[in-house]
């Protein structure tokens, strides 16, 4: 009976409606389906394949090499020093961004004076365009002319040689990134705060907390959603980063390579110099596994904690 | 009998309208460059003129952005198998795509061939063939404020001297504000190899099978860049934006900055002079940069190679080549063009171009390895340890002599 069971064909499967709807659905995803098929799906696959040829751009796909390519990265002292590097940024920036949005979103969530002013300003710095950014910060960071270096010069600094010293190159991406990204973190996570019930906030009154522990047991759960969200997409973001140093730097890697990251790295392989798709492919997966490891990690220890209301 | 007779007078004017039609048949190309708006209204005024000269031919002139965009849209195109009829290159872009281009060399008269500037015939021989042509060419110069810097150095200790002697604290809060010169080491590496051709050094032996950097000469070309290091204000940005912040008095930098730096000059209110570059222990000799053209031979039919090649050689005719070094600023590309009454006076007139001139006409190219693309990261990196005092010039070049020896294959 059981077995019989197994292998039975699903009711539905009867039904000339099911076999409507079905095929209705599938028209309807269609476009979709055949816009990430070709722009998403096809160039990631075609990615795998890709980073196991020894290829330069003419007569696709090139020589099979096998893992040839991965030898090659594993062997190169900048791929080490990229990961090094985007390591350290994604360390630094994702947990310092998450913490001052945390704040922000705070702030914002009280009844403030000027409060849509605040929003709006908070959120600009993450909808102007990257390079307009990059431009400004440039001159921010100036040694001699900069913002930065008169306002510690104020305080009897000497001046900082910000894009110029090969230890201050990355410290100087991470903060022009958490200055972008703590507006757009603090708009979602605020979002979050909205929607939290105010009977939790009642309740924990009578039942005497004190402001802190309602904080920490009431505000902090129910917005694990958003965290989570937040921290998931700016990891994913953080690993990918590329832009901010290609314009700081004027095209190059800071000194001595001192901003190179991963994504810069697959870059130089595959189209800044000698063009060698087959490396760049190859470590471009192993971002991707880089990324996808911790998406995993993320999801597994995140289910136990997130709190849906 | 009259139909026999309107029948052999039509086909005669079918056969001869044929004939005609196939003289001048329309074809159109595709020239793809990366010249922003200030040089468009030139390259336009020149394709106007030859398909004036060609009214069957058709030019669709393409801006794809910058030279890295045309690289990958290049580069996108040839695996695509669709590529433009014709289009600016650099010479390491070259390299991965010989077998796709079509050699422009063969097409031209030996008189035209013999008429291309000497160090730039080098440099667009691929396996013994002339393939491309030279285009929108830049040399490297010496930028100096003349307020600061009222005879230009003449040789390398001349150069070292007065670097030492600009550096300077001029607020006096105890840090320099002012170096005599600058370098951006990982951005403009030709900088080094200005140094490394006076010394009389060489990247590879001729028939790149050694390397041979970090022999005596290109030890000396280091050292001597490693002294201006104290002096030299190190940067990734250009010249220009430190030129024009008072930051630095003088440095080595391509003609195509001129404009750039001319204005960074007159931004501090000050004259701005162009020289050659300092006398090396060797010669006087100074990079040559800058695209040349070249023709796809993939996808295409003859009729369109046949018309870029006309183009090609058209842009190399003495007074085109001189209508752009005019109006772009950057360089003629043929000997003829520097002795035309034209050119010469323009560099009358315009005396910053005669340090120009005779720095082009004795100019050298970057060398065609397959790798060439890669030895130039390195080297870069290479220069700018030396140059942030991270490597002595011994250890740096041996290093980068095995990080070479890799890239011969």
């Amino acid at each position: 009976m059981r077995t019989k069971r197994r292998f039975a064909i699903p009711d539905e499967w009867r039904s000339r409606v099911f076999w409507k709807d079905t095929a209705a659905a599938y028209i309807y995803i269609l476009p979709a389906l055949a816009i990430l098929g070709i722009f998403v799906f096809y160039p990631f696959f075609s990615a795998f394949r890709l980073s196991t040829f020894k290829w330069s751009v003419v007569r696709p796909p090139g020589t099979y090499i096998g893992l040839g390519n991965y030898t090659y990265i594993f062997h190169d002292k900048y791929f080490w020093q990229a990961l090094w590097h985007t390591f350290y940024y994604v360390g630094i920036n994702v947990p310092v961004t998450l913490f001052l949005a945390l704040l922000v979103a705070n702030l914002l969530n009280k009844k403030l004076r000027f409060l849509t002013f605040a929003r709006t300003a908070y959120f600009l710095a993450y909808i102007t365009p990257l390079v307009a950014v990059g431009m400004v910060w440039k001159w921010l960071y100036n040694w001699q002319y900069g913002l930065f270096n008169y306002f510690l010069g104020l305080f009897g600094s000497s001046l900082i040689n910000w894009l110029g010293d090969k230890h201050l190159a990355l410290p100087a991406v991470i903060i022009m990134s958490v200055w972008r990204f703590v507006g757009y973190e603090a708009i979602i996570l605020l979002a979050g705060l909205q929607n939290i019930d105010q009977m939790y906030y009642e309740a924990a009154r009578i039942d005497g907390a004190s402001g802190f522990q309602v904080w920490r047991k009431v505000t902090i759960p129910l917005l694990t959603p958003q965290i989570f969200f937040v921290f998931i997409i700016s990891l994913i973001g953080s690993f990918k980063i590329f832009t901010e140093v290609y314009v700081l730097f004027t095209g190059t890697s800071g000194p001595l390579r001192s901003a190179e990251t991963l994504v810069y790295y697959i870059m130089r392989q595959g189209f800044f110099s000698t063009p060698h798709l087959g490396r760049a492919a190859a470590a471009s997966v192993i971002l991707f596994g880089i990324i996808f490891f911790f998406t995993i990690l993320q999801l597994q220890i995140t289910q136990r904690r997130v709190h849906y209301q | 009998m009259k139909l026999w007779k309107l029948g052999v007078i039509g086909l005669a004017v079918v056969l001869l309208f044929g004939v005609f039609a196939m003289a001048d048949d329309p074809v159109t190309i595709t020239f793809w460059h990366a010249m922003s708006s200030r040089y468009q209204p030139v390259l336009q005024k020149l394709v106007d003129d030859f398909t004036a000269e060609n009214p069957n031919i058709t030019v669709d002139l393409v801006y794809q952005g910058s030279y890295g965009d045309l690289q990958q849209k290049i580069n996108a195109s040839v695996v695509a198998g669709n590529p433009p009829t014709i289009a600016q290159m650099y010479e390491n872009w070259v390299t991965p795509l010989i077998d796709v281009l079509y050699p422009i060399g063969p097409q031209m008269t030996a008189e035209e061939k013999a008429d291309i500037i000497d160090g730039l015939v080098g440099s667009n021989t691929y396996n013994g063939v002339l393939t491309t042509v030279p285009f929108n060419k830049s040399i490297m110069v010496f930028y100096y404020r003349k307020d600061l810097v009222p005879n230009p150095p003449t040789t390398w200790a001349e150069y070292l001297q007065m670097s030492k002697d600009l550096t300077a604290d001029t607020n006096g809060d105890g840090t320099i504000d002012r170096y005599g010169t600058g370098f951006r080491p990982s951005a403009n590496p030709e900088q080094y190899l200005n140094f490394l051709e006076e010394a009389g050094g060489s990247i590879l032996n001729d028939d790149w099978t050694e390397v041979t950097i970090n022999n005596a000469q290109g030890l000396e070309a280091m050292e001597y860049a490693a002294s201006l290091a104290p002096y030299s204000l190190i940067t990734s940005s250009y010249m220009s934006d430190a030129f024009g912040a008072n930051q630095v008095c003088m440095f080595i930098d391509t003609s195509a900055g001129y404009f750039y730096n001319n204005q960074a000059a007159e931004s501090v209110g000050a004259e701005m002079g162009v020289s050659r570059v300092p006398m090396g222990p060797v010669n006087q000799k100074s990079m040559i940069q800058g695209t040349n053209l070249g023709v796809f031979d993939m996808n295409q039919t003859q009729a369109q190679k046949d018309a870029a090649v006309l183009l090609a050689r058209f842009l190399l005719r003495p007074e085109n080549t001189v209508y752009w070094a005019e109006n772009s600023g950057y360089q003629p590309v043929t000997k003829s063009a520097y002795v035309t009454e034209e050119w010469e006076n323009w560099v009358a007139t315009h005396t910053y171009q005669q340090a120009m001139s005779a720095q082009m006409l004795d100019g050298f190219s970057q060398i065609l390895h397959p790798n060439y693309g890669d030895m130039r990261d390195a080297i870069a990196t290479s220069f700018e340890e030396v140059m942030m005092g991270e490597s002595t010039p011994k250890a740096a070049l041996d290093n980068l002599a095995s990080e070479l020896e890799s890239l011969l294959e």
